[in-house]
């Protein structure tokens, strides 16, 4: 069998440089760390941004259609209960607005 | 569905929903940050600019910290991403007939 002839290094050389140039890829003989990795790479943002399916909700639909008179029957029943509580006086307390009324709202509670 | 209409979703869930909303937010000007700092041909002054910048990027906005998680159930672990689906949900949406192409193995 014949030996493989032999190429001269800077002709090879030379032959990486053009296909470098022909594939347009970073001509880099020295093997340094240029960050050309974090140009090349894909962006993943997309993709990652649509892993999750959307979800609709009724009070969505209502919000973005009035017109349509939709009422999101659980929403009404929980603000109607709101309410019925504030009335009975169990509604949220108001927020102290100094040291000595939280420590009265404390106190009370 | 199980939970069909349900409009809020798992804390974990909107947690990595927010990550993914960074991460795409900010990809661009990262990867930009990311080619100086790594560039050993650059100035080290410029390179440390740099990192110092990426330094400065919120946690939400690395990649990294995005996680494939089960959109039914917020579970991080055994997650079929394909579906975003945990196993057991995975199961019951199967049998259910609701993912299309997926069949009980029977031989």
């Amino acid at each position: 069998m014949a030996a493989a002839p032999r190429v001269l290094s800077s002709k090879l050389k030379a032959l990486t440089r053009l296909r470098c140039e022909i594939f347009q890829t970073s001509y880099n003989p020295k093997n340094l760390r240029t960050g050309a990795k974090y140009l090349r790479g894909n962006l993943t943002g997309p993709a990652m941004a649509t892993y999750y399916p959307k979800v609709i909700s009724l009070s969505q639909i209502a919000r973005e259609f009035p017109k349509m008179g939709i009422v999101d029957s659980k929403e009404a029943q929980r603000k109607q209960d709101v309410e019925d509580r504030k009335r009975r006086g169990k509604g949220t307390p108001k927020k102290a607005k100094t040291k000595a009324d939280s420590r009265r709202q404390a106190k009370r509670r | 569905m199980n939970n069909a209409g349900k409009a809020l979703r798992n804390a974990r869930v909107m947690r990595d929903m927010k990550a993914r909303h960074g991460v795409l937010t900010n990809e661009v000007t990262r990867r930009a940050y990311l080619y100086v700092a790594r560039n050993t041909t650059l100035p080290p002054q410029v390179r440390h600019q740099a990192q110092l910048q990426l330094n400065t990027f919120g946690k939400y906005t690395r990649p990294t910290t995005v996680k494939n998680r089960c959109a039914e159930t917020g579970r991080g672990r055994g997650v079929i991403s394909e579906f975003a689906l945990c196993r057991t949900q995975f199961r019951l949406r199967a049998l259910a007939g609701e993912l299309n192409g997926i069949k009980k193995a029977c031989w």
